[in-house]
């Protein structure tokens, strides 16, 4: 039964007006993802009535393709131009631009094409095969879960501020304190709002981050004194990168691939999560710390990997239960009940041919990503042969648009330089952004999670060790946070020469 | 008796806009009709206008443009509809219930109120329901209540957040029955149901729309509605009603429009909602979507608007220092 509706969603899906949906939707998330502040939540939202007119596989194929092209598409905006394009490809930052900077633009773009093929691969073929089994992992993430997956997201902020473990840790204050501005979830109290009715629903966490990432950078690179020889001109090395180079980074994006699909799964929690979770991984199983931030392969494979992984892991429980995994899925079911498709348990046996075609068209956005990508990637060039201070111009404009048109607010467009202004002062005091971004993406789920947590168990703190899914994540988070003390590292060297010593 | 002065007030109100002049009123709509949306776009509003506005467009012969402003639960757009929008019938909103209320009855800073607003028509309304895990220990509602009543401040019960309609049948339901539980407010109805459906709480107060997949595929089990009537497809299920507790609530989603603008737009929106209502595609979408179509114009929408303001305003006065205190 199950087999046969495989291929069925297989045969339907090479009919071809769904591979010409599928081919569009994914370039398109391409470009979309490229810009800074139009994300692909945004761009299925705005195309599902354009479904209307289609056949609801094909429709519905297109829109899951725009969320994979979307994926990749953000990290060519962080490694080129040291924005990230979507949330989730805020990590990509960190290491892709340093690269970029060396001169070695086609290299990261190369390594972030190929991991986000592979976390893209890895997620759709969990979804062709074990989606019905998996579904119910989502209904195991309650209240009392979340604060435990948030208090481990927590000690990445520990792993980020290496260097300067104060500045971090006042980084990643500041930005639990910044999530914590809006309406209290839980009594509806309106919290640091300063009486504007703007701020009540809390400070919208992409137009932090276009802000925090963007404006320090068009400021510097007008403060940069013009030295033609620092530009890169054109792409020295290939963006397909050499088999030997992938194998050594295949681990790495494995690991951060399985990561992706079960932050997927998790319903609340997506790509803009799973990249840090990855990140911190990538940097915690390497020898080589120190180079993580100067351009580490590693650290652009793990992030890319792992947010196109969350693409088939937030379909999972999407389709086997009718639970949206991240809130770009959730606009994928609206546009299901547009076609008078009820979201829920039926997708996968009344309209299984309509999910199974979806679920082929996921596998196949990805080779279309990586194609289109090559492409597209290799059209992005000019970029880099754009002087400095047009550069900047251009990409002030960028975060103008971007912050205006996530919720057509120019509230929002002055609260995107505010923290631009904030995050440029941050970097004149070399107080490291990523702690800050960590802190508001979990703050809110920390905040929430916690206080239901408590009213569910009559405000005793024990539910948390009771439960066993948080207390292993909770031991999980206390080792995470010995490991990254000086202590960790002493007692880990005074053991390498007790060894050499024998 | 009521039908007949409803006909009255029909022929009066197409005697008026023969009178007042064809040429002004045949204008209307002479331009694109404009939605601001307080909500994001794929959420339960924008599936309202992508229920209506198509055919809404067909009737009046004019596009009707999707603004999407969210933030502060609807706030934002409804505050701009009230004070900032142009009053010549061509800037709309979606307004819910019963967030349209609650935001600026539990807000003080939020200033509009639903008396700078002319309400055109309510569309549909999603009946409140009482939902639990398919293996949870209560086979009925009156297992729920019994437990309820033996444990109380200890069940926990879900609803979709501070302010919306779950959390407010919450508070009336215990008014009215005089039992307390452990309310657990999410932020959505998503999470609500989907905490109930994974065990993490006792019950979970939904909507009937949107966990009628889940009820079916026998994933949740619903004891009860907040409606009037049973509901066709779930017959067994009874109201809250015929158990002797007077509590109908749900949520409600419509148009209006700023308060001002002129009578010949107001009629013409409200005449092509009556149309919209008769038409068999939109009968059959909302069935599709388990919507329940329950058409109120007008004065009648207004009145619907006011009599839930005062309920709400009267609950919250009694549980607000309590309930924010916790």
């Amino acid at each position: 039964m199950i087999f046969d509706n495989i291929l069925l969603g297989l045969t339907n899906v090479f009919a071809p007006l769904n591979l010409a949906a599928v081919a569009f939707g994914t370039g398109l998330g391409l470009l979309v993802g490229a810009m800074p502040g139009l994300s692909a939540t945004m761009a299925i939202a705005l195309l599902v009535p354009v479904t209307f007119v289609m056949r609801p596989e094909t429709g519905i194929s297109m829109l899951a393709a725009i969320y994979m092209g979307a994926m990749y598409g953000g990290s060519i905006a962080a490694i080129l131009i040291r924005t990230p394009g979507t949330p989730a490809a805020a990590a990509t930052v960190l290491d892709g631009y340093p690269m970029a900077q060396r001169g070695e633009a086609g290299r990261a773009l190369g390594i972030s094409l190929t991991a986000s093929f592979v976390g893209g691969v890895m997620s759709s073929v969990v979804l062709l095969t074990v989606a019905p089994m998996l579904g119910w992992v989502a209904l195991m993430f309650g209240p009392v879960e979340l604060f435990a997956v948030a208090v481990l997201g927590m000690t990445i902020i520990g792993s980020l501020s290496q260097g300067s473990a104060i500045k971090g840790l006042l980084a990643g204050a500041v930005g639990l304190l910044l999530s914590t501005v809006g309406m209290d979830p839980i009594t509806g109290i309106p919290r640091f709002t300063l009486g504007n009715i703007n701020l009540f629903s809390g400070i919208p966490f992409t137009v932090a981050l276009i802000g925090l990432f963007s404006i320090p950078q068009a400021l510097r690179l007008i403060e940069r004194d013009e030295v033609e020889a620092e530009r890169i001109n054109s792409f020295s090395d290939r963006i397909l990168r050499p088999w030997s180079e992938i194998r050594e980074l295949l681990p790495t994006m494995v690991r951060a691939g399985l990561i992706g699909i079960f932050v997927g799964i998790i319903p609340g929690t997506g790509g803009d999560t799973a990249c840090w979770f990855a990140y911190n991984e990538a940097k915690r199983a390497s020898d080589d710390k120190a180079s993580f931030g100067q351009g580490n392969p590693h650290g652009i494979a793990a992030p890319e990997a792992s947010n196109n992984a969350v693409v088939g892991g937030a379909l999972v429980p999407t389709i086997s239960l009718g639970i949206p995994g991240s809130s770009a899925t959730a606009i994928l079911l609206g546009g299901l009940m547009i076609h008078g498709i009820m979201p829920g348990p039926t997708l996968m046996t009344e309209y299984a041919g309509v999910t199974y075609t979806l679920l082929w068209a996921v596998l196949l956005s990805t080779i279309f990503m990586f194609v289109e990508g090559v492409i597209f990637t290799k059209a992005c060039i000019f970029v880099t042969a754009i002087r400095n201070k047009t550069l900047s111009v251009a990409i002030v404009v960028l975060c103008v648009v971007g912050a205006f048109a996530i919720n057509n607010s120019f509230f929002e467009v002055g609260l995107m330089f505010a923290f631009g202004i904030l995050g440029y002062f941050m970097d004149k005091l070399s107080i490291p952004v990523a702690p800050l971004v960590v802190g508001l993406i979990l703050g809110g789920m920390l905040d929430v999670s916690l206080h239901q947590s408590l009213l569910m168990s009559q405000g005793s703190w024990m539910i948390f060790l009771k439960n066993p899914i948080s207390a292993a994540l909770l031991a999980l988070a206390l080792f995470s946070l010995i490991q990254s003390t000086p202590m960790y590292e002493r007692w880990k060297r005074e053991r390498k020469a007790r060894k050499e010593a024998r | 008796m009521r039908h007949w002065k409803r006909m009255l007030v029909m022929l009066l109100a197409l005697s008026v806009y023969l009178c007042a002049g064809s040429a002004a009123l045949a204008a209307y709509p002479e331009k694109q009709i404009t939605v601001l949306q307080g909500f994001k776009p794929g959420g339960g509003s924008d599936t309202l206008a992508q229920l209506t506005q198509p055919y809404l467009e067909k009737i009046v012969g004019q596009s009707f443009i999707n603004q999407y402003i969210p933030g502060a639960t609807g706030a934002i757009a409804w505050t701009q509809l009230a004070k900032t929008a142009k009053k010549d019938g061509y800037t709309l909103s979606i307004t819910n219930t019963p967030m349209l209320q609650t935001n600026y009855i539990m807000n003080p800073q939020i200033t509009y109120t639903i008396e700078e607003l002319e309400p055109i028509a309510n569309v549909v309304t999603d009946p409140g329901i009482i939902v639990v895990a398919k293996d949870s220990p209560f086979k009925t509602v009156e297992d729920f209540l019994k437990a309820v009543k033996e444990n109380p401040g200890k069940v926990t019960v879900g609803n979709s957040g501070v302010g919306g309609d779950d959390f407010f049948t919450t508070l009336i339901f215990e008014k009215i029955s005089g039992l307390k539980v452990q309310m657990i407010p999410f932020e959505g109805d998503g999470p609500s149901w989907q905490a109930a459906m994974g065990g993490k709480i006792d019950a979970s107060f939904n909507n009937l729309g949107i966990t009628y997949p889940q009820v079916k595929a026998g994933n949740l089990r619903a004891l009860a509605l907040f409606a009037n009537e049973r509901y066709k497809l779930i017959p067994d299920v009874p109201t809250m009603k015929e158990l002797g507790y007077e509590l109908v609530s749900g949520s409600s989603r419509g148009y209006s429009a700023p308060k001002g603008i002129p009578e010949e737009a107001k009629t013409a929106l409200i005449e092509a909602f009556k149309k919209l209502a008769s038409m068999p595609e939109v009968i059959q979408g909302a069935e599709e979507r388990a919507s329940i179509l329950d058409m109120k114009y007008g004065d009648d929408y207004k009145k619907m608007l006011a009599d839930q303001e005062q309920e709400f305003r009267g609950i919250w006065d009694e549980v607000k220092d309590e309930y924010q205190k916790k």
